[in-house]
């Protein structure tokens, strides 16, 4: 039975997947090295997939040059919303990272590149994406934020 | 030296968190929360004994999963309906509902009383075996 089309953009799953990794990879060397620059150009890449769209992602690219003409096509697709809120709650959490580097708070970079590793780690062993589950949370945390700014 | 130790710390603070998601991701738990409120009650289906109530949200990844395994196992009982309401837009009830993350699933029986909830994609035979009672014989 042929399913009817779905209207809203989706991609290809793993390569969110791949994404994933990659991000994990970048981002325990940032732990371990401490040196932010790396992190500034992780926040880019979130900035890109989260704001522009996810095509637009370094990684993606590098999954359709590289990857997936060396695996099966699949006709699974994901929706590309969560994915794309999921990167810029990590652009969010990078941010923060190399504001904490940069400005010589070592211990604020340091625990904000582990969250951030933490969600892309769940994402690319699991499958389970930490920042679409929490949506709720994250948005009734920003109202909170929200409010507090307009009383002031 | 610190943040390779943070870095390795990290990674093994994700796979057991990974574990216990997928371990304990799923199950139904017995609710004492009462009557839902009156957005819920509103998509009940009148004619079922048993209303799953799934919750979503437009940025969740697996509610598609959800929706596909409940509308099946509502279709295949007697008595149990699935229902969908969408929180992007309805913070306000989330909170209400102390909802944190999507999708969750409230089963609310014909009265509009809560009966048991699961957080994440359902496990089919947990959440049969927990309705049971709820549904005519």
């Amino acid at each position: 039975m042929p399913t009817p089309p779905d209207p809203r953009p989706s991609v290809d799953p793993r390569g969110p997947r791949f994404a994933a990794w990659l991000t994990s990879a970048v981002l325990v060397v940032v732990l371990a090295t401490g040196w932010w620059p790396l992190l500034a150009a992780q926040a880019v890449v979130f900035a890109l997939g989260g704001f522009a769209g996810l095509r637009y992602s370094p990684y993606a690219a590098l999954y359709r040059v590289f990857v997936a003409p060396r695996l099966k096509p699949t006709d699974e697709r994901e929706d590309a919303a969560p994915v794309r809120f999921a990167q810029s709650v990590g652009f969010g959490f990078a941010v923060v990272g190399v504001l904490g580097y940069a400005l010589g708070i070592t211990p604020l970079g340091i625990v904000a590149t582990a969250f951030a590793l933490v969600a892309a780690l769940l994402n690319a062993a699991f499958g389970f994406c930490l920042g679409c589950e929490a949506y709720l949370l994250i948005n009734r945390l920003s109202i909170k934020q929200r409010k507090v700014g307009t009383a002031r | 030296m610190t943040g390779l130790y943070v870095a390795l710390g990290t990674v093994a603070v994700a796979m057991v968190f990974g574990l216990l998601v997928r371990t304990l991701g799923g199950r139904a738990r017995p609710s004492t929360a009462g009557a839902v409120p009156d957005e819920l009650r509103a998509a009940l289906d009148p004619g079922a004994a048993v209303t799953l109530v799934q919750l979503s949200t437009e940025f969740c990844g697996t509610c598609k999963q959800t929706r596909v395994l409940l509308a099946e196992i509502a279709h295949g009982t007697a008595g149990l309906a699935h229902a969908e309401v969408d929180l992007t837009e309805q913070p306000e009830l989330a909170k209400r509902l102390a909802v944190l993350r999507t999708p969750t699933t409230i089963a609310v029986d014909a009265s509009g009383s809560e009966l048991l909830r699961v957080g994440g994609i359902p496990k089919r035979e947990e959440l049969l075996t927990s309705l049971r009672p709820h549904l005519p014989a």
